[in-house]
């Protein structure tokens, strides 16, 4: 059966704009190069060498998953900016490619001094390849499917690529040295977006992986200080609405929502429902991406029907009234068996049309 | 300055984690012949103590404890150098630990590396990206009492299968504590590890617990 992308665009959308035009929960996977590989056979630098074969990879698999989302997972703030660094700063020893998996940078070596942040100069994201393929690819995605590409951006994600652990010391001893690293990373990420203007066209939502917002990391005043105050900005500039994810494990969630405005969140914690439940009655205009289905637990050692058992609670409780998108909390690993990915969708269309009735 | 006015404030400098402070303050210790077991447990492990507890209150977060544990790092290793005997200051055991292949993440495997040393435990980091290959070869040079497996990326926890079956198969009679934000009972289960943790510090406290088993 060919896949209507239509309907899974209004679903998405309408879910996040809180439309009451919704026929079903929509499902939205976070599958990664890892997946696209696992599906698709090809490897990393295969995927990254053409746009062409990057974006028919990507359908492909998000196709297959029966997913209502489609993203390119290398047009992200995370190791790809950092590749845009190492190059622009003569430090591409810094990166670690793999067959199967996204490249990897070692965390604080292209920030390893203070003279390094200093001198630090921001990529040019035209010159730099994966970006390049990256941004076509999601323009090949746009035209083929008509889902419209989301951006994600991010401060701190990309100031723990480049001053790894040191910046969490920078914190106490030298924070106007650490605001100087935020705030060119900042530049470095207007500059993304222009280029993402250029080539994908206009947004419909930021998604901005804000790995600053966790209360095992620091305080939230720092979360504010060296990420908040940064998308507040950005905010100012690109004028569409913005998206949460933060994937550390006690996320300040409650809090950020009353100093930034966004449309939507997406974290891998709490994994208590009843956080969940209470967050959508103090929050209902926000919509909620994901909930508590754990990407290691029911998804990567149960069976499908612990997944359509977890699927079932979260629309139970979190579907009606809408702003609900059905998702694994993170990123897919490798090992999670393809059926319990399946599993999901099986268990929206069982459980997952409006009005919800589950009995 | 006395004795105990010398070691509350080397103490305070630990806790509130001030390497030049904390370590002109050992100076002095040594100069004015406080024996080293007393500089250790009487001052640097109860201001890394009192660190941890702040951090379990929600006063102190991750560059609190960092900066704590940079501190207890100068301290330790000026203390060890000031020994004419090492048995003077005896370790706990050996630690293996390391951040499994595919992964180069370890903001937090360093935490514990330098919370774990001022404890009074040998560390031995094998780095990032490490091989289950090379958890082996070094777990059989060194029989450490435990080996910890760090990772961050859900993508880690193939590896920590794939290394701790590795482990067991070898027969390294080791504990085994896997540690990452993304773990579960139920991924640890299946991965075969002693236990799992969720963040450095809780790390700290479950490796101590184990070793005590």
């Amino acid at each position: 059966m060919v896949k209507d992308w239509v309907a899974s665009v209004n679903r998405i959308f309408r879910t996040i704009s809180g439309s009451k035009r919704v026929d079903k929960v929509p499902f939205l996977a976070f599958a990664g190069e890892q997946i696209i590989c696992r599906i698709t056979g090809k490897t990393v630098k295969e995927l990254y060498n053409s746009p062409k074969v990057y974006a028919n990879a990507i359908i492909n698999t998000f196709e297959y998953l029966n997913a209502d989302s489609i993203n390119v997972p290398s047009a992200y703030a995370g190791p790809s900016e950092a590749l845009a660094f190492a190059e622009a700063n003569n430090k591409l020893d810094a990166i670690k490619w793999f067959d199967y998996q996204p490249l990897m940078c070692k965390q604080g070596a292209i920030c390893k001094s203070e003279e390094d942040i200093e001198k630090l100069e921001i990529p040019d994201h035209s010159k730099n390849n994966l970006w390049n393929t990256s941004l076509q690819a999601a323009k090949i995605i746009n035209d083929k499917t008509k889902f419209p590409q989301v951006i994600s951006l991010s401060i701190w994600s990309v100031v723990q690529e480049l001053r790894g652990i040191e910046a969490y010391k920078d914190m106490r001893r030298n924070p106007d040295l650490l605001l100087k690293l935020c705030e060119k990373i900042f530049e470095s990420q207007m500059d993304i977006y222009e280029n993402w203007l250029e080539i994908v066209g206009m947004p419909p939502n930021v998604f901005i992986a804000g790995y600053s917002f966790n209360r095992h990391m620091m305080s939230f005043q720092d979360s504010m200080r060296y990420e908040g105050q940064f998308i507040k900005r950005m905010m100012n500039k690109i004028k569409v609405p913005f998206m949460l994810h933060n994937c550390g494990t006690s996320p300040y969630f409650t809090e950020v929502v009353k100093e930034i405005n966004f449309i939507a969140v997406n974290g891998s914690h709490p994994l208590d429902i009843e956080f969940w439940i209470d967050f959508k009655k103090k929050n209902p205009k926000i919509a909620i991406i994901g909930a508590n289905i754990d990407v290691s637990r029911e998804m990567l050692t149960g069976t499908p029907s612990d997944v359509e058992k977890k699927v079932k609670e979260n629309i139970l409780h979190l579907a009606p009234g809408g702003r609900y998108i059905c998702c694994p909390v993170c990123s897919l690993p490798w090992g999670v068996p393809i059926t319990n990915i399946l599993a999901i969708p099986k268990a929206i269309e069982k459980y997952g049309y409006y009005p919800i009735n589950i009995n | 300055m006395k004795e105990e006015e010398l070691l509350e404030n080397l103490k305070n400098a630990i806790f509130k984690g001030d390497p030049d402070k904390a370590i002109d303050l050992v100076n002095k210790s040594i100069k004015m012949g406080i024996n080293v077991k007393e500089i250790l447990n009487r001052a640097i492990l109860k201001g890394a103590e009192e660190a941890g507890n702040l951090y379990e209150e929600g006063e102190y977060f991750l560059p609190d404890l960092l900066m704590t544990g940079d501190a207890i790092t100068v301290t330790t290793e000026r203390l060890k150098n000031s020994l004419n005997k090492k048995s003077e200051l005896e370790s706990k055991g050996t630690i293996l630990i390391g951040t499994v292949e595919g992964d180069i993440h370890d903001i937090g495997k360093s935490l514990v590396v330098s919370l774990l040393q001022g404890q009074g435990f040998d560390v031995v980091d094998l780095g990032s990206d490490v091989p289950p290959e090379e958890f082996l070869r070094k777990a059989k040079e060194i029989s450490p009492i435990l080996i910890g497996l760090s990772g961050l990326m859900t993508m880690s926890i193939s590896k920590m299968v794939e290394t701790v079956n590795l482990l067991k198969n070898e027969n390294i009679a080791s504990r085994i504590i896997i540690g990452g934000g993304i773990l579960s009972k139920e991924s640890c289960e299946m991965i075969g590890a002693d236990d799992f943790a969720k963040d450095g510090w809780e790390g700290v406290k479950k490796i101590n617990n184990l070793i005590r088993i």
